[in-house]
């Protein structure tokens, strides 16, 4: 008995370890929660986009979410952390006035940057002079394929086979030449 | 909008063209229509429209308006040549991101961290091993500021700042994140906008025909300094290094989830972040990227199994 509670007690810390969420998020598409983090296990419920969900745990690409009344494991693309809402353009039937519009309005690639910002800025960036001394740094520090080989190696990374994901249907109609 | 300028370019080069005794028009044409098909997502031809080369019938009414070309408009024909017909050799590639790194590392230093720079130098190079993209030296640096962004230039130069750094948990993550830059890379997506830039450029030189050493050709053709690393992207290149990155992590045996992950902590930051203005601006916001995301992966990573690698991650002091 005792032997068994121990490991089981090991396995509790380790999921709320991983696990220290309990985050607000929202929905970004309809699907299924599931029972376990896997398509395969018994679908529990549903939820659709733009609803509220509250992110419970983490595992893999998978968020433990509850709604409403359903608990259950969702796919970690379907779901985005934060108060913000849907987010930005390419949601345009619940736009509205999400906290990500404080930021992005209706295209977020358009955005205007609120002055007083302590980080980089365009100004930065385009006032910047070449600086030969940092680039000579940079290229010293550079290591070769060999090296890389070998650090990836020590922890036991090796090439997967893994096919490329498809390019998305031409939803979003309008051309990259009008987007600029 | 910039499709007008680009027809207004065609019409400008094409009667300039002829001024000059060559019949420059109908290959021009040809070839910018297939420049601007090219990058374009395959839309379903309208049903019962009668099939037409898109641009095709507006660059022939334009022409008609455009205005004739003045008398001391010189076109230079090798740039000219190169916007319409050529692509960046390798060499011209690293001349163009070692220029813009230049500029960018002299608006941000490097961390003084010679562990920190190696060991992402490490862990990027191992990445790009999986990219497909043999040819290029690939450079990896972190850069000293708390803005939250990371970038990529031309010929292999890629960059994190700290501020983006100190937000990671595991090598997954930032195998995530120099994966998406390296995407940029391979796809050549600055290099497109170069392109699409310089022949509006050439276009622009027949104002001014004073002879330019190379140096200030490239230096002309990215801007001032850093600036185009200011502008970003379109942001289907954004969707698209997403989904290429994840999946070169995923080659590279980490889990495919380290720049979801990443994406999941940036779209949990309040909105006004100051962090953040500069990401935002150049990027969609991540609850975006993660739909986009979300729409390609589906099921298809389910079987994916992968490292996150938390203990060997370099913590940054």
């Amino acid at each position: 008995m005792k032997t068994f509670l121990i490991p089981a007690a090991a396995l509790m810390l380790c999921v709320t370890a991983a696990s220290a969420w309990a985050a607000p998020g929202t929905v970004l598409r309809n699907d299924k929660l599931y029972s376990q983090p896997s398509a395969s296990s018994r679908v529990t419920g549903s939820v659709a986009k733009g609803a509220s969900v509250n992110i419970l745990a983490k595992q893999g690409g998978w968020l433990r979410v509850t709604s409403d009344k359903t608990t259950g494991w969702i796919r970690l693309l379907s779901v985005r952390a934060g108060a913000g809402g849907l987010g930005g353009a390419g949601l345009g039937d619940v736009v509205g006035d999400v906290v990500g519009a404080a930021t992005t309005k209706s295209d977020p690639s358009r955005v205007v940057t609120v002055a007083g910002l302590r980080g980089l800025n365009d100004e930065d960036l385009k006032q910047a002079k070449f600086n030969a001394d940092e680039l000579e740094r940079l290229e010293a520090l550079s290591v070769t394929a060999t090296q890389a080989r070998n650090y990836a190696g020590q922890s036991g990374l090796a090439a997967v086979n893994v096919p490329g994901l498809p390019e998305p249907k031409p939803a979003q109609a309008s051309s990259p030449w009008e987007n600029n | 909008m910039k499709i007008k300028l680009i027809v207004l370019a065609i019409s400008l080069v094409a009667s300039s063209g002829v001024a000059a005794g060559f019949d420059f028009g109908k290959l021009l044409e040809e070839r910018i229509n297939k420049e601007l098909n090219k990058d374009k997502p395959t839309q379903p031809a309208p049903a019962q429209q009668p099939a037409q080369t898109p641009g095709q019938a507006p660059a022939a009414a334009q022409s008609a308006a455009a205005p004739p070309p003045s008398a001391k408009q010189k076109i230079d024909a090798r740039q000219l040549g190169f916007a319409l017909f050529g692509d960046y050799s390798l060499e011209e590639e690293t001349r163009i991101g070692r220029q813009i790194s230049g500029n960018l590392l002299g608006a941000v230093p490097l961390v003084r961290d010679d562990k920190l720079q190696r060991y992402v130098n490490l862990v990027g190079n191992w990445l790009a091993l999986q990219s497909g993209r043999k040819d290029v030296t690939w450079r990896f640096g972190v850069l000293d500021t708390e803005d939250i962004n990371a970038f990529a230039a031309p010929g292999g130069y890629i960059f994190v700042t700290k501020g983006l750094y100190r937000r990671l948990n595991n090598e997954a993550e930032l195998a995530g994140v120099l994966a998406h830059e390296i995407a940029h890379v391979t796809k050549k997506h600055h290099l497109k906008v170069l392109k699409q830039s310089s022949l509006i450029g050439a276009l622009g030189q027949a104002a001014s025909s004073k002879a330019k050493d190379s140096d200030q050709v490239v230096q002309n053709l990215i801007g001032n300094g850093a600036e185009i690393m200011a502008r970003g992207l379109d942001k289907n290149a954004e969707f698209e290094a997403d989904r290429v990155g994840v999946v070169f992590a995923a080659r590279s045996g980490y889990t495919p989830w380290g720049l979801p992950d990443v994406l999941q902590d940036l779209a949990g930051l309040p909105a006004k972040d100051s962090r953040t203005g500069l990401l935002y601006k150049t990027h969609p916001h991540p609850a975006d990227r993660l739909a986009a995301l979300g729409e390609a992966v589906g099921g298809r990573l389910d079987a994916v199994r992968g490292k996150e690698l938390a203990d060997r991650f370099y913590r940054i002091r």
